[in-house]
């Protein structure tokens, strides 16, 4: 049972032509499988997290506001718009080839643009509106995650000092939802030229019969990829330690507290706008 | 692996003798079984090595599964009776004449002989990519290679396409959709009864499929209600070789006119889809109007409504349109003398 | 199936009634033995792998695991065939071999299809499963199925070679020499250039660069001086042959000979084939073919492929039988060269053409260049006489099954190009369309091709005008004309057509014993291909001795059988040139048994008659019969029973005369006989068709074929030959074909099912035959041969009658179906791809 299935071209070829759908369900029960074992290592084996004493003066902390401000709200759209698109994307993907057929592709494209769309539209806004830098792991951030590796094990390690805007955790799932989402979009709109709609011709031939296999496997595994990231990624989100995360990206803000407890405002600075 | 046509491959064969040990064959080998009727579909599959089952299950010695019953007015087709005691047999003919021209229109007088009702609905799609091997959708691939800009795709279908081009081409379901016949599937966990036009699944929700059937379920018997008996009915086939061949497209209709309006009707074409096709729309359309020419030529365009043709099948669309106009309100015979 | 034979011919005892053919019981009752039914001690099997692209190249091949199943013998690849030899001609000319000619298996497959090595195994359950464990890696090389895209500039060759074939032009022949013999063919690369395909309007073909050329007459001129001058481009169908009987082959060796059991058109002339093919010498090639069920040209001497299993029984030293699938049969089997077709002609205003001035593009497919775009010109200048005329042609390669002639080859596809133009001419000019075809028919001696030897070659007669006047009766032409052309959703249509070709040869041996039981022992070598000229020839050997049908047996079917050399049973040859043969050796007979009475009875040779199964002196007196003669040969022995055999025979007659000596009168002779002129056979179709608008299918309603070929023979077989060959046409019109997917350029249709071959329901509603019954003056018996001009006339009747119908501009190609007419009408232009081959 292979990762890929292969089927023979007209001309006799031996050439992949998808992922082996049973990736799915790898990819589902590996995501779970991860919740539980993260749930049941939080709940019951890991330490309390302590960070590295911060540099900012105290006094400084009762001038941050009640409300820091986290994100914009041409981000927060963004999230959301990117995250109903993903969900109608898996939705529309996986659902029909586990048992429950329903006509898929239309909307499985739509969305699949909605999501293309909201990325050129990140892509832009945060390369030029945001700190573009700012979700992109440094190197206080690598240092800090061997740390806290080395703790964890039981090893001894000075503490790991607070986060910048974003956590490690965070800037490490952003990475790997850049790497699926831009493969899972850019195989995507190719293949686009392989459906009818009503913005091009039809043209299954732009590639060979090789390229596409790799395109369509690319796409399946940045597809699967994607059930489990995101799942781990609604996880986390519901877990009540980060809820303030996921409310600061309803709301745009996060409390002092949290901010002050998890943050340094040394690497970020704080602003109520 | 070399490929290799025209020799059929080894499989383990069973010839289960009642409906029962048929439906318990299928479930227990399930995904691996194929359901050998006529085996005018099957042999052609199996005899170029394209579909490979590690079992065949014959049902040609199930009894039961054969002949034509009458019951309240109406009459059950066992799925193993063959076209052509369907369409000789005298009730089909006086009462449901339209399923006796269906039937009879299929193929050539030897496999009428064989190919069975059942399997004349059951069959697969007969596009020349997919039967030559291709790996099309509809074979578990990722492309359809009708509907490419060099596609040869005359045969193809202009509604409701959605990937795969294929059409369906059974000569006899749209007869049996216009008599509002029910499918009668059995599986080991019991029976159930589908409306003939719900019997056919499209690509858009299975694209590797032409019926509702499942691995496990058989096909036992088609049902005709008593509702059309006697209406008036038309059929039509239109095809390249009058003998041995399937449809470019064909029309079959049952009306009950009243007062020269149409007071009922059901209407249904094949090889416009991958599904035979109820016309709804235009049963809707024309109901309650006056059978005449002006009303058989406001159907036809009904029909064709949404209509997209490919680079070779764009006839298919004056084609429907000129159909369903007679299938309502008749041919203007010619008068040479 | 209502025939009539004129009144015009001949009274004969024999010639012209129908009789009981000596292989129709064995027909009939399914007892006839084809290649396929034969079988031999320890008989193994084979069975082929064929290329799955369209253009490659075998890198390398691993048979391992193929050879380790149990009951696997052997596999054969191209390294194991003989390289292509050269022919020898009966002069002894040597015609140089086609150094890219199809060898049966090849490590450079040119099309999807060509078979690249066989597998030899207990039986065929094994091949397969034997064949799917070898793993073949090829290279993949550029393919190209449309040969006007191999024209465009940069596009891909179906060759690594090259895209067109030329034929170096030899030089001319020295005074009282015979011509040289033609040089061997070669492929080159030609493309046109972007302006001659910009040149061209839709749906005309372009016109670049020819390769080959001739023309008589002031061909411009005629067209200036035109009244009309009309520029049309038309495209003919690739077709399958589609023989019932499949090209299956059995061999195995005795003593160093090979027996082969095949499927061939020709049984003495398949000896000298396989011998080149096999690189052996012909007198250890024993030919058995009692039967073939069809071969419409494609198996003239059998297929090379026939040479596999002898290959292989050798190699396994066992007897191997190869059947052939039908899928296989779609590929070896072969097919009719597509044309396309443009052609300017002018007109005067009563109809006659002035002038032709014709463009012909042939879909040669990989193998071989073929003859039929030359030909497609020549058979033009007879049917139509332009009286001045310029051709063009140009043979393409592409990666689609190889080509061989077809019923008709070349002048099918002429009469095809032109008859769309006569018809569309009649209608401009008002002229009705049976006088617009004879006012341009040939009559007597008429010229056809170029000039050769500063003379153009002529015909040894023509009497198609009478065969339009037969059917012009006939048929009711001017009351169907008379009447209403639409009614209801229905259109009505009637039309004519001419055609013509090569009508027979000359040279060939008879060859028969009358044995002392007072029988004549026929020795056949003609093929057995279901024409029935296998025993129809012999019919002239009992009419010219006077002799009952019932006494004369004829051997057939096996070249151990001690058969003459006999024409190919191609071209419609065989009734021409061996009712002469049986006419010679007849008088053979008759010579040697007046001299046995005159030696006997007295007299002198002269003074004694044969008939009525006696040789008797004439006025009366002494007689005796044949078997008594025949015993008196023996007893004579010299030139009388065999001991001698005449010079001038052909070695291969002479070796089987020689096995036949001392077992009666031996009748051996040669035609030597006189010929003034190129024997040609003609036929005027005509036909009614009635189309649905509405759906754009249609029904022939009647069709009758006049055939003028000399001498009828045999009704029934000719009957047989007018209307089944008339069927083949007729296939061409309604549905035959081939498709192509260019992307792969591979084929969608391979079976029955899809090529479409007419069936019962296609045959039109009435259909009837009559032969024009006037003797060939240049043949003792007058007769010609009919296999070849129904197809045309068929053909072009159908879709005349159908552009009568419609109008012209509703189609532009063969052949026509529904959706063609349908979208048509439906956009008022005409709305099929015109020049997309294989759609």
């Amino acid at each position: 049972m292979g990762l890929v299935e292969f089927a023979t071209s007209p001309w006799g070829q031996t050439v992949p032509i998808h992922i082996a759908f049973y990736l799915i369900w790898v990819a589902a029960i590996g995501g779970l499988a991860f919740l539980i074992v993260h749930a049941i290592y939080v709940q019951f084996f890991a330490k309390k997290e302590e960070f590295a004493p911060s540099a900012y003066p105290a006094q400084a902390a009762a001038n941050v506001p009640a409300k820091v401000h986290r994100h914009t709200l041409a981000s927060r759209l963004f999230h959301w718009v990117m995250s109903v698109a993903m969900f109608a994307l898996l939705i529309t993907a996986f659902l029909p080839r586990v048992g429950f057929p329903f006509d898929w592709v239309t909307y499985h494209w739509i969305a699949g643009l909605v999501l293309t769309a909201s990325i050129v539209f990140h892509i832009i806004h945060a390369s030029f509106w945001l700190d573009f830098w700012a979700i992109w792991p440094d190197s206080i951030d690598i240092e800090d995650a061997k740390r806290r590796w080395s703790r964890a094990t039981g090893k001894s390690a000075p503490p790991p000092r607070k986060f910048a805007k974003y956590p490690m955790e965070n800037k490490v799932y952003h990475l790997a939802i850049l790497l699926s989402g831009l493969s899972v979009t850019l195989t995507g709109l190719f293949m686009m030229k392989r459906v009818r709609t009503p913005l091009f011709t039809r043209n299954p031939y732009i590639f060979g019969d090789m390229t596409w296999g790799l395109m369509y496997v690319l796409h399946g595994l940045a597809g699967v990829g994607l059930i489990g990231l995101i799942m781990a990624h609604v996880y986390f989100a519901l877990r009540p330690e980060k809820f303030a995360i996921t409310k600061s990206m309803v709301f745009g803000s996060v409390d002092r507290e949290h901010y002050l407890e998890h943050h340094d405002p040394e690497r970020w600075a704080p602003t109520s706008k | 692996m070399a490929i290799i046509r025209d020799i059929m491959p080894a499989f383990e064969l069973f010839q289960p003798a009642n409906i029962n040990d048929a439906v318990s064959l299928l479930d227990r080998h399930g995904s691996d079984a194929w359901v050998l009727a006529g085996g005018l579909d099957s042999f052609d599959w199996l005899k170029d090595r394209i579909k490979r089952p590690k079992v065949v299950v014959d049902l040609s010695q199930i009894a039961e599964l054969r002949g034509v019953r009458e019951v309240n007015g109406g009459l059950e087709i066992g799925a193993m009776t063959t076209l052509t005691e369907v369409v000789r047999h005298p009730v089909v003919k006086e009462k449901f004449s339209i399923l006796s021209h269906g039937a009879e229109s299929a193929a050539s007088p030897q496999i009428r002989n064989q190919g069975t009702l059942g399997g004349n609905v059951s069959q697969d799609a007969r596009c020349w990519y997919y039967r030559g091997g291709w790996k099309c959708y509809r074979a578990g691939g990722n492309i359809c290679f009708a509907d490419t800009p060099t596609a040869i795709n005359r045969e193809h279908a202009i509604l409701n396409a959605e990937r795969c081009v294929a059409v369906n081409p059974s000569d006899s379901a749209p007869a049996l959709i216009a008599l509002e016949a029910q499918m009668v599937i059995r599986n080991v966990k019991g029976e159930r009864v589908v409306n003939a036009e719900d019997y056919f699944v499209g690509p858009a929700i299975d694209i590797t499929r032409m019926t509702v059937l499942q691995p496990g379920d058989l096909l036992t018997a088609i049902r005709i209600p008593a509702t059309w008996a006697g209406a008036q009915f038309y059929f039509e086939k239109v095809r390249d070789r009058q003998v041995w061949d399937f449809p470019l497209m064909n029309v079959a209709s049952a009306m009950v006119v009243n007062g020269g309006n149409i007071e009922r009707i059901r209407i249904a074409v094949n090889a416009a889809a991958a599904t035979p096709l109820r016309l709804t729309a235009v049963e809707d359309a024309v109901r309650g109007k006056a059978r005449n020419a002006a009303t058989g030529e406001m159907g036809g365009k009904v029909a064709v409504t949404g209509a997209e043709p490919l680079r070779y099948n764009g006839y298919k669309i004056p084609l429907m349109r000129n159909l369903v106009k007679r299938a309502i309100s008749g041919v203007e015979e010619a008068k040479w003398a | 199936m209502p025939a009539k034979i004129s009144p015009n011919q001949p009274a004969y005892r024999l010639l012209g009634k129908n009789y009981e053919t000596p292989d129709l019981v064995a027909k009939v009752t399914g007892k006839a033995k084809y290649a396929e039914d034969y079988r031999a001690e320890g008989m193994l099997f084979a069975r082929l792998l064929l290329s799955p692209m369209p253009h490659a190249r075998v890198r390398s091949i691993d048979a391992s695991a193929a050879l380790a199943m149990p009951g696997v013998k052997a596999i054969l690849t191209v390294d194991d065939l003989p390289a292509p030899a050269d022919a020898m001609t009966d002069l002894g000319q040597v015609i140089p071999a086609n150094k890219l000619a199809e060898r049966g298996l090849t490590n450079e497959p040119v099309y999807q299809g060509d078979p690249i090595l066989a597998v030899c195994a207990v039986d065929e359950y094994t091949c397969a499963e034997a064949i799917e464990k070898i793993r073949i890696d090829y290279e993949r090389l550029p393919h190209v199925v449309d040969p006007l895209v191999t024209l465009r500039p940069g596009s891909p060759n179906a060759r690594v070679e090259g895209n067109v074939w030329l034929r170096p032009v030899a030089a001319p022949p020295k005074p009282g020499q015979p011509p040289p013999p033609p040089s061997a063919p070669q492929v080159q690369e030609l493309k046109w250039t972007d302006a001659d395909f910009a040149a061209s309007k839709d749906g005309q073909l372009p016109m670049g660069k020819a390769t080959d050329k001739w023309e008589y007459g002031d061909w411009e001129a005629g067209l200036k001086n035109a009244d009309l001058v009309l520029d049309e481009t038309f495209v003919s169908p690739n077709t399958s042959h589609q023989c019932l009987e499949t090209r299956t082959a059995m061999a195995y060796w005795q003593n160093g000979k090979v027996y082969l059991h095949c499927s061939t058109q020709s049984t003495s002339q398949t000896v000298p084939a396989v011998a080149r093919w096999l690189h052996m010498d012909a007198s250890d090639v024993i030919v058995i073919s009692e039967y073939t069920g069809g071969g419409f040209g494609s198996k003239i001497t059998s297929s090379i492929q026939c040479i596999i299993p002898a290959v292989l029984s050798k190699k396994v030293g066992a007897p191997v039988m190869m059947r052939i699938s039908r899928e296989e049969e779609h590929f070896i089997g072969k097919a009719r060269p597509s044309i396309h077709g443009r052609m300017k002609v002018g007109f005067t205003k009563d109809g006659r053409i002035t002038a032709v001035d014709m463009f012909v593009l042939c879909e040669s497919g990989p193998y071989d260049p073929q003859g039929d775009a030359n030909q497609a010109g020549r058979q033009l200048s007879l049917m139509y006489q332009p009286p001045a005329m310029r051709w063009q042609g140009i043979s393409v390669l592409t990666n689609t099954p190889p080509r061989v002639s077809q019923s008709q080859p070349g002048g099918f596809q002429g009469i095809v190009l032109m008859e769309p133009i006569l018809s569309k001419a009649a209608r401009k000019l008002g002229i009705d369309h049976v006088a617009i075809h004879r006012i341009n028919a040939p009559e007597g001696k008429a010229s056809l091709g170029p000039a050769a030897g500063g003379k153009r070659p002529y015909v040894t007669s023509a009497f198609i005008k009478e065969a339009l006047d037969i059917g012009k009766a006939s048929f009711h032409w001017d009351e169907r004309k008379a009447r209403a052309k639409r009614s209801g959703t229905k259109a009505r249509g009637i039309g004519v057509a001419t055609s013509c070709f090569v009508g027979g040869s000359v040279g060939f041996d008879g060859l028969f014993v009358i044995k002392p039981d007072g029988k004549v022992y026929v020795q056949s070598g003609i093929g057995n291909l279901g024409t029935e000229s296998v025993s129809d020839c012999h019919r002239v050997t009992a009419e010219v001795l006077g002799i009952p049908w019932e006494k004369v047996e004829v051997t057939w079917g096996h070249t151990g059988r001690n058969l003459p050399w006999t024409c190919p049973s191609g071209g419609s040859q065989t009734i021409h040139a061996m009712t002469r043969a049986a006419f010679v050796a007849a008088h053979d007979a008759k010579d040697k048994l007046q001299q046995i009475a005159a030696k006997d009875l007295g007299g002198r040779a002269e003074d004694y008659e044969v008939g009525g199964e006696r040789v008797y002196r004439k006025g009366g007196g002494g007689s005796m019969s044949l078997a008594q003669a025949a015993k008196r040969a023996i007893e004579l022995g010299g030139i009388y029973d065999g001991h001698e055999i005449p010079k001038g025979v052909n070695k291969f007659t002479a070796a089987s005369a020689q096995n036949l000596t001392g077992q009666g009168l031996l009748a051996i002779a040669r035609d030597t006989m006189p010929r003034d002129g190129l024997t040609h056979s003609y036929v005027a179709g005509f036909a009614e068709v009635e189309v649905d608008l509405e759906t754009g299918r249609y029904d022939i309603l009647d069709y009758l074929a006049v055939a003028d070929v000399g001498t009828v023979i045999h009704p029934r077989a000719l009957g047989g030959q007018i209307l089944g060959r008339s069927m083949l046409g007729i296939g061409h019109a309604v549905g035959q074909k081939w498709v192509y997917d260019q992307h792969y350029g591979l084929p969608l249709a391979k079976r029955f099912h899809h090529n479409k071959p007419p069936t019962i329901m296609e045959a039109p509603t009435k259909m009837a035959w009559e032969a024009v019954g006037l003797p060939d003056p240049e043949t003792p018996i007058g007769a010609r041969g009919i296999g070849e001009p129904p197809v045309g006339a068929g053909c072009m009747a159908i879709l005349n009658a159908l552009s009568d119908a419609l109008g012209d501009d509703v189609f532009r190609r063969a052949p026509v179906l529904a959706d063609t007419i349908l979208a048509s009408l439906e956009a008022g232009r005409p709305m099929e791809e015109g020049l997309t081959a294989h759609i």
